[in-house]
């Protein structure tokens, strides 16, 4: 892996710059004086060159630019012209095209930021773009020659969980011709689905479907099924991931054992199969159901007596072993897919519903394998009181599910589940049988979903909106009496039903946060495991490398999590496909001379990091583990020793472009830090839709708020900026970098109470949230900001910033030294 | 509804059950039948029974231990009910006393092996009913017409030697602790013991005043005091360890099982129950002498590992 060399200060030969402006067609030129500009530009130090573009973008402005540096020996590019986040990537293939380093590139926004945002201050405007292409130029002089980093990539897969979406995610890599690692931890795959009777809306059997899919997935040779085994331990990052397994035993080896079931036949001891939720019982020696995959039989220790029936039933085979112990595997892999699923919530803690204490309440989970034929009780819907059949049943929806006492989400899939079993038990009883269903709102969208409820509706089911509020029992019936509101009629109700069927809240799967802790992924407030991006990047976990796939990542029904199983496939193939693994140079490069953890116990970076890209040992140097580093910052404003670099966003390189931003007027500026994910695309976005604001702010663009150091703010405020702004996603969720934004919130209130308490008025430093659809918000911000810098006047910043000119010059001062 | 367990302690009976939609395993312990012998607890084989030694209060008689079961350790395999030498424990699946263990041959039954020839019976004997400690014999008297027979004097003499008795025993809570046939004229009821080892009260030990042991013990004549001191009787021992449990003197009861008569079965469960029953020698010497040369070997490595560790 190449490291980013830090030791290549600027280039000793003298600094040629070229500076090329872009008319936009009229877009700039429309509003800024591109004359004036190019005069300006030419007075700036060391710019050497400055060429002016209908349009930079199209291939004459770029070849404009190639020409630029061969014929005028440019060794550094600013272009004025849109939004970074437009062309920068553009324009830096065209100087490397030119032979230059891509990194020795700058971009002005003068579009954006200033010809669409101003266009009835043209004055103003040319202003603002003048200050724009002054901050890049000086940026641009500090710019290093980056390398990109390349890491070699493992061609192989583990996906965790053999659920419906598991399965489907390692089938459609396994066909791509990736090995798949299958990390199962139950003794078969399956997931939920293997232990449902029939799915909706077409009541198709669902182990049908199902089986010949576990079958597909246990016999492709690019898959290896690990089951009945936990995840310990994952090191590494993207394309190199080094995963340790440990296999539990079955006392049964895998190799010899041929699924023929003899060993259970003799054996004498049966125990709640967890499998059917314990309504019925397995062998000690057993297989969970029948189309178990892998087909191996396991034996539950906890409850064999050890007569060794089975070994004799086993006979020559010898696939019986008690000695087994705990096997470890490592194995490496260059992507992982999370498809852990979901658990149901058994409702205990709702004594008013009765779950656990009147025999005849179930869950929907037990109602699916009291009805399925092959479950403990071969297909009868019965009682357990009298083990009859019920002549009434009740289903109530949402049993903890948008309740803001349990779990205020929706989960999603029980309308259509609890639609499925009540036409299952009108089909089955036709008019022997009464039910109702207890309802808050019916939510069918999908394909044929509502079809379905049509259905159910048609079959003389009795629908009642309301939510029960209590269950009583019949002592002597065991029948059960509902208490209820119909909402529809407006009056209370009380309806006598045999039995009740609880559609209850699916819950994250139990082991999440240990998952989470080992893969160091984010959990939302409900629990389930937080993606990259909600729209743009659901199936990718923050960490490189990680893809969701299922219920493990928000509840969905069987389709949407076989549709995500594919597409994490799909995403996790683009990083094992590849042979390499490219990163981009702007990570964190630690100056092991100055970091302090070799002297005391520091670790401040390590512990900032969203990442854990930082490595502390004792009495060492911090390391980054480059390849981890996704460039936030954060660990670089919070080095207490500045011992720390971000490449391409130097402690150096933004105070040029503070400086520069301030040099002139600088009482008249609001100075902006811009996140680039959120607030600097909210800015753009602003520009895009042309809401004008006041042409005073100078706007720094950083990957993420966590990167604004203290210091920035300070330098600021010593060269005397009217108002200060930092920008950052939307907290709690919307940070790019995980929780950069949380760090830069605790750094900069700290700030604000000292500078408040040295006699800085409060609203001239404001941390703000915009996001990258609120370009309404953001000219509203920078206006009231205008305004309140306004209303303050410049006599009384000025003031203000001699009083506290001498104590920050004197807090700078130290951090220099 | 995910299994319910229940755990319910009377004064008559404890209570062990698991409930599932469709099964119902229960497992009852009759406290009055319950001798507080250790057997169960040997026997069990997720060691799950606890046998309690109850404080006895000055003065009074010695309480027979108190036997604990583990609901969460007990998996309803009935071994303790096939091993109780009182019958004091059932095993019901659904009601029914079905014991898998059995039917699939996992662990032997008992065998209680009591012969009777009631055609030698005297006709105005009750002897043996009276004898059994546990009052497990009725005496039933049939006359020649098929009705029952309530006052013999009643009878002519060629009624009288008409008349067939029956004996009823409840094999099924029978310690076979033989007093029946010493009671009775000889020859007319057999009894074999289903275990067979060892008892013997070191008199030096044994306390003095201390009758423990004789209080518990469910069989009348097996001990009896000479003196202030408690004697064995060994013909009439169970050699069920009730009075082992009580004893408050290490070495002072020694008790030894040696053999256990079962039906044959070829069980791992039933090898390790028999070495805690009696002990690794002499399960090594039934298995030698069933020719069980696997069993044996598995035996014989435990009996050796545990002697290292010694």
């Amino acid at each position: 892996m190449s490291q980013p060399e830090t030791d290549k200060q600027p280039a000793p030969e003298q600094l040629r710059i070229g500076v090329f402006i872009c008319h936009c067609g009229l877009n700039i030129a429309g509003t800024v004086d591109i004359k004036e500009l190019v005069e300006y530009s030419k007075t700036i130090p060391d710019v050497v060159y400055v060429k002016e573009n209908r349009y930079t973008c199209a291939d004459p402005g770029q070849e404009e630019i190639r020409k630029g540096i061969r014929d005028y020996k440019l060794n550094r590019v600013v272009v004025a012209a849109c939004s970074p986040r437009m062309h920068e990537a553009t324009f830096r293939r065209t100087v490397s095209e030119a032979g230059l380093n891509p990194f020795l590139f700058e971009m002005a926004n003068i579009r954006e930021f200033s010809s669409w945002c101003h266009p009835s201050t043209p004055k103003e405007a040319t202003e603002r773009a003048k200050d724009a292409i002054k901050m890049a130029v000086a940026k641009a002089r500090l710019l290093m020659p980056l390398q990109t980093i390349e890491v070699p990539v493992t061609n192989k897969a583990l996906v965790i969980g053999g659920g419906i979406a598991g399965m489907n995610a390692a089938l459609d890599l396994a066909e791509m011709g990736f090995k798949v690692y299958l990390l199962e931890k139950s003794e078969s795959i399956g997931g939920h689905m293997a232990a449902l009777d029939k799915t909706f809306p077409t009541l198709d059997c669902s182990i049908c479907i199902e089986g010949p899919k576990m079958v597909d997935v246990g016999r492709h040779p690019n898959i290896q099924i690990i089951a009945n085994a936990d995840l310990i331990k994952v090191d590494g990052y993207v394309g190199n991931f080094k995963v340790k397994i440990r296999r539990n035993p079955r006392y049964v080896m895998a190799d010899k054992c041929t699924g023929c079931g003899e060993c259970k036949d003799v054996c004498p001891i049966e125990f709640p199969n967890e499998w059917d939720l314990n309504l019925g019982t397995r062998k000690a020696i057993s297989v969970p159901f029948d189309q178990a995959v892998p087909l191996i039989y396991t034996i539950n220790k906890d409850y064999c007596i050890e007569c060794y029936k089975c070994v004799d039933a086993c006979g020559a085979r010898e696939a019986i072993n008690f000695e087994q112990k705990p096997e470890e595997i490592d194995i490496e892999v260059g992507a992982i897919i999370v498809a852990t699923g979901y658990d149901v919530y058994l409702p205990y803690d709702m004594p008013l519903l009765g779950y656990g204490k009147y025999l005849n309440v179930i869950t929907s989970m037990e109602f699916e394998r009291l009805i399925l034929a092959a479950g403990p009780t071969g297909g009868k819907v019965i009682r357990q009181s009298d083990g009859q059949k019920p002549h009434s049943v009740a289903f109530i929806q949402c049993v903890g599910s948008r309740d803001k006492n349990k779990y205020p989400y929706c989960s999603n899939y029980c309308c259509m589940y609890t639609l499925k079993h009540v036409v299952q038990l009108k089909e089955k009883y036709k008019e022997d049988i009464e039910v109702y269903v207890f309802y808050m709102d019916m939510r069918s969208p999908g394909k044929g979903y509502e079809e379905f409820y049509d259905r159910a509706r048609e079959k003389g089911v009795n629908f009642i909106r309301g939510r029960v509020s209590r269950i009583d029992e019949d002592p002597k019936t065991h029948n059960l009496i509902l208490h209820s509101e119909d909402e529809n009629l407006g009056v209370p109700i009380e309806v006598e039903a045999e039995m009740v069927v609880l559609a209850t809240a699916s819950i994250p799967k139990k082991g999440s946060d240990e998952l989470a802790r080992i893969l160091n992924l984010t959990r939302g407030a409900d629990g389930f495991f937080m993606e990259s991006h909600p729209k743009l990047k659901p199936l990718d976990a923050p960490t490189d490398g990680i893809f969701f796939a299922g219920a493990c990542q928000g509840l969905k029904d069987i389709p949407y999590s076989v549709s995500q199983g594919s597409g994490a496939a799909s995403r996790a193939a683009t990083v094992i496909s590849k042979p390499t693994w490219k990163i981009e140079p702007i990570v964190s490069v630690i100056d092991e001379s100055k970091c302090r953890n070799v002297t005391v116990k520091c670790g401040i970076c390590a512990d900032k990091c969203p990442y854990q890209a930082i490595k502390i040992e004792p009495n060492k140097p911090a390391q980054v583990i480059t390849a981890s580093c996704h460039g936030c910052g954060t660990c670089v404003a919070e080095c207490p020793q500045d011992a720390i670099t971000q490449m391409h966003f130097t402690d150096a390189q933004i105070l040029a472009q503070i400086r520069a931003a301030l040099e002139k007027d600088p009482e008249d500026k609001i100075l902006a830090f811009l996140c680039n994910w959120c607030s600097y695309a909210g800015a753009d976005l602003a520009g895009t839709s042309r809401f004008e604001y006041p042409p005073s702010i100078r706007a720094i663009r950083v990957m993420c708020s966590g990167r604004v150091d203290r210091d920035f703010i300070l330098e600021a405020l010593r060269l005397g900026a009217g108002m200060v702004l930092v920008a950052a996603c939307h907290l709690p969720y919307d940070c790019h970098y995980i929780s950069g934004n949380y760090k830069m919130k605790a750094r900069t209130d700290a700030l604000k109470g000292m500078l408040e308490k040295l006699g800085m008025s409060p609203e001239r430093f404001r941390v703000e949230y915009v996001s990258a659809a609120e370009g309404v918000h953001y000219a509203e911000l920078i206006r009231e900001i205008d305004a309140q810098m306004h209303a303050l006047g410049k006599e009384k910043i000025k003031a203000e910033n001699a009083k506290l000119k001498p104590v920050i010059e004197n807090m700078l001062k130290r951090k220099k030294q | 509804m995910p299994l319910k367990t229940v755990k319910k302690d009377t004064a008559d009976t404890l209570t062990l059950e698991w409930i599932l939609h469709v099964k119902n395993y229960k497992l009852a312990l009759d406290k009055a039948r319950c001798a507080g012998c250790q057997i169960c607890s040997l026997a069990c084989p997720k060691e799950a029974i606890k046998v309690e030694k109850q404080p006895k209060a000055q003065g009074e008689k010695a309480k027979k231990a108190k036997v604990d079961i583990d609901l969460a350790k007990c998996n309803f395999c009935g071994i303790c009910d096939v091993t109780c030498p009182y019958g004091a424990i059932k095993l019901t699946l659904n009601g029914n006393h079905d014991l898998s263990v059995l039917a699939k041959e996992s662990y032997p039954e008992l065998v209680r092996d009591i012969k009777v020839d009631t055609r030698q019976c005297p006709k105005d004997c009750d002897d043996c009913a009276e004898a059994c400690p546990l009052d497990l014999i009725t005496v039933s008297k049939v006359g020649f017409g098929g009705k029952p027979v309530t006052n013999m004097e009643a009878l002519t003499p060629s009624e009288r030697s008409r008349v067939q008795i029956n004996l009823a025993i409840q094999k099924e809570y029978c310690p076979t602790c033989r007093v029946c046939e010493y009671k009775c004229a000889p020859g007319v009821i057999k009894v074999h013991k289903f275990m067979e080892g060892k008892i013997s009260i070191d008199q030096a030990k044994c306390p003095e005043g201390c009758t423990d042991c004789l209080d518990v013990c469910p069989i009348t004549g097996a001990l009896y005091l000479v003196d202030g001191k408690v004697h064995v009787n060994e013909l009439f021992c169970d050699y069920c360890g009730a009075c082992k449990v009580v004893c408050p003197v290490d070495e002072a009861l020694t008790l030894k099982r040696t053999r256990i008569l079962h039906t044959p079965v070829h069980s791992g469960t039933w090898n390790k129950a028999l070495e805690r029953l009696t002990s690794p020698v002499d399960a090594v010497k039934e298995l030698k002498a069933t020719g069980s040369k696997k069993a044996r070997e598995a035996v014989c490595k435990r009996f050796v590992f545990e002697e290292v560790i010694r």
